[in-house]
């Protein structure tokens, strides 16, 4: 693929902005190691070297305790193998992953109950929650959760509103009218209460949960590219095509579209901090996916129902903090190198 | 320019109608309305009595019996179709009764009124620190654009921007209720608040609202302060700040005679949507400190599925959106003599 010189130049001005570029490399990197969660927090082991044979658990099937000359049929728990082998000393050993933890195990005690404080001798590094999970483990698998959601539901919106919004843009009067109306009526119907009435029917899935967002999530995208459509349709490119009798589909999809691209990219990073935020928001209040997925919004709830236990929420913050910081940090990034207007400065 | 005005005005009614038929519908056709809350407490009473002599419950544990429940249906108009209770619950609404709630019996009006101040508090309270604090800062930020100052308050910004302000509540509830015991855990005021003078009531209420005011604060700051610097930055680079500075004046009267009083124009197109904000409120932070406001109301009502109230506060919070609007439009008009609607 050739990028025109005015893509590449614009690329090589978000490079040299070093906030966003940074932002870019970090979230990159954590989208990529969240999608190898199973390698680095999981309660089965990476390596298992048992009488000369070697086992890889983490994506192989289930592996009964029998195999390794335990007394049952359900599967190993390879914490405990590791310290069995290592008591054994006949060359036997196994290969954790750094936290041996998966985010639906209870670590229960007899003497205590849960939240557990940060501990390094347990291997909860940030702690547990109040059921005793590992609030690492649930901060992984919920960020993985989270952005995939985000993402999903930024390429849904995005290719609702783009579409409907510069059909609006481009045919303008009566059309443009009635779906303003609409929409007017459709942004004012409360959105918490849509969500509230469905999970009462159905338990919301992942997809499900897109699709209701969905519903209500397409409404800003549609009014910022009405306005650049309005904008666009005025230009001569627009009436030369039309002149030589361009199809409205053809003038939208291959003119006008290609033309608010810019629009479209400085937006994006925006909404894909808007859609994690609004899961958690949801899973906070209770109506966004089920548990026990491992969510960041219930771990804000359990962390605010019980105070005294600081880690929780700690914890959770910290991961929003990073997360949505970086993701805007690009946004921003985008938005400057997108921008042709380079400001100049009163001397 | 005025028939544009009357026109909006007009508009506001076809939509009103929309958004409110829309809602009642919905309302109309979900499970777990008022009468399925009645049978179901119903259950729970005879469940508590241990079954009980009354017989009126027998086949499949239904405990009211089905004229009982028609009566329900007639009370609460669920027996007409939706379009005439619709029309009814209108009539009602243009006559200024916005019914009564279903899950404590009292007006719905009242209770909404019981709300405001509370809301209104927290909304002017939190708008004039966002204007008192954002226009300053935007100025300054974009006179002294990329130097240290203007980064460093960028990130700080920036990160408070990246962070929803419900979020920010919890934390700081954490930190500053939970772990050090400096502020209250939520509502307005203290118990004994009856009992203070004055001074002291004063002082209760600023110290129950310093955290959620914060966290209210947060969620336009960025916006607001970086639409101030990029629309200055903008002025600053104009031909007639130069032009000004040539004949002579001073860049401090350039700055603040000319270009701020235009940059202050698209400040003022938002400043008509506040009217709705600082009513209804957000119901998360209210959540989160406990406040009993509009916000609160209405995420409880929805969740208990109390009807009138939810069309009332839909009623209340949609006219105040649409009002809004027009008034952006007239505060536009009003600030810029150039921008005429059509």
């Amino acid at each position: 693929m050739k990028l025109n010189p005015q893509t590449i130049k614009k690329l090589q001005r978000f490079r040299s902005i070093r906030r966003g570029y940074y932002s870019l490399v970090i979230f990159c990197l954590m989208v990529i190691l969240s999608l190898g969660a199973e390698l680095l927090v999981n309660s089965r082991a990476l390596v298992v070297r048992y009488q000369g044979k070697t086992y890889f658990p983490t994506y192989a099937q289930v592996i009964p305790g029998r195999t390794f000359g335990l007394d049952y049929d359900y599967e190993t728990n390879y914490r405990q193998l590791a310290e069995r082998f290592c008591k054994a000393g006949r060359g036997d050993w196994v290969l954790m992953p750094p936290v041996p933890w998966n985010p639906y195990e209870n670590d229960l005690r007899l003497d205590r109950y849960p939240p557990f404080p940060p501990s390094i001798r347990d291997r909860h590094y940030l702690g547990t929650d109040t059921m005793g999970r590992d609030i690492v483990a649930r901060l992984v698998y919920g960020f993985r959760i989270a952005i995939f959601f985000a993402l999903a539901l930024l390429a849904v919106n995005f290719s609702i509103g783009v579409s409907i919004g510069s059909a609006m843009g481009y045919w303008g009067g009566r059309f443009d009218l009635v779906f303003q109306r609409i929409i007017e009526i459709w942004s004012n119907v409360p959105f918490l209460y849509v969500i509230i009435i469905i999970s009462s029917i159905v338990v919301p899935s992942f997809f499900m949960l897109i699709v209701i967002m969905a519903l209500f999530g397409w409404i800003g995208i549609t009014w910022t590219i009405r306005t650049t459509a309005y904008k666009e349709r005025a230009r001569e490119y627009v009436l030369a095509a039309r002149a030589m009798g361009a199809s409205d589909m053809r003038i939208i999809f291959r003119h006008i579209i290609p033309n608010t691209m810019a629009i479209i990219v400085t937006f994006a990073p925006f909404a894909v901090s808007g859609g994690i935020v609004a899961l958690t928001s949801l899973d906070y209040l209770g109506f966004g996916l089920p548990p026990p997925t491992p969510s960041w919004g219930e771990l804000l709830q359990q962390g605010w129902a019980n105070l005294e236990a600081w880690w929780i929420v700690a914890s959770v913050i910290g991961a929003m903090v990073v997360t949505l910081l970086t993701v805007t940090f690009i946004g921003e990034a985008v938005r400057e190198a997108f921008d042709p207007r380079m400001y100049t400065i009163y001397e | 320019m005025t028939a544009y005005f009357i026109r909006r005005l007009l508009l506001i009614v076809p939509t009103f109608i929309g958004i409110t038929v829309l809602v009642f519908i919905i309302t109309r056709f979900v499970p777990g309305g008022p009468i399925e809350r009645m049978i179901a407490q119903a259950q729970q009473m005879q469940a508590r009595m241990g079954g009980g002599p009354s017989s009126a419950g027998e086949q499949g544990g239904q405990p009211l019996s089905e004229e009982q429940i028609e009566i329900l249906r007639k009370y609460y108009g669920f027996d007409k179709p939706v379009l005439v209770s619709y029309w009814q619950w209108l009539s009602r609404v243009l006559r200024g009764d916005l019914g009564v709630s279903t899950r404590y019996y009292d007006p719905v009006w009242e209770m909404i009124r019981d709300r405001i101040p509370i809301s209104l508090l927290f909304g002017v309270v939190s708008l004039v620190l966002i204007y008192g604090i954002c226009i300053p800062l935007g100025i300054a930020k974009a006179i002294k654009h990329r130097t240290a100052f203007d980064n460093a308050t960028s990130v700080l910004v920036f990160a408070g921007y990246a962070v929803p302000g419900w979020v920010v509540g919890v934390l700081l509830l954490v930190l500053f209720a939970g772990v050090w015991d400096i502020f209250p855990l939520g509502g307005v005021v203290s118990e004994d608040f009856e009992t203070f003078s004055l001074g002291q009531k004063l002082a209760d209420v600023a110290w129950h609202m310093a955290l959620p005011i914060f966290s209210y604060v947060l969620g336009s700051f960025t916006v607001m302060t970086f639409l101030v610097k990029n629309t200055l930055m903008d002025n600053l680079a104009a031909d007639y700040v130069r032009t000004a500075i040539a004949k002579g004046l001073s860049f401090r009267k350039a700055v603040f005679r000319h270009a701020l009083r235009n940059s202050l124009i698209p400040v003022a197109t938002s400043f008509g949507n506040n009217i709705s904000i600082i009513l209804s409120g957000s119901f998360l932070i209210e959540k989160v400190f406990n406040i009993d406001g509009m916000g609160l109301l209405g995420y409880e009502s929805v969740v208990e599925r109390d009807y009138p109230v939810v069309l009332g506060i839909l009623v209340i919070s949609s006219l105040l959106f649409m009002i809004g609007n027009i008034l952006s439009d007239i505060c536009v008009a009003l600030v810029d003599p150039r921008v005429k609607f059509e």
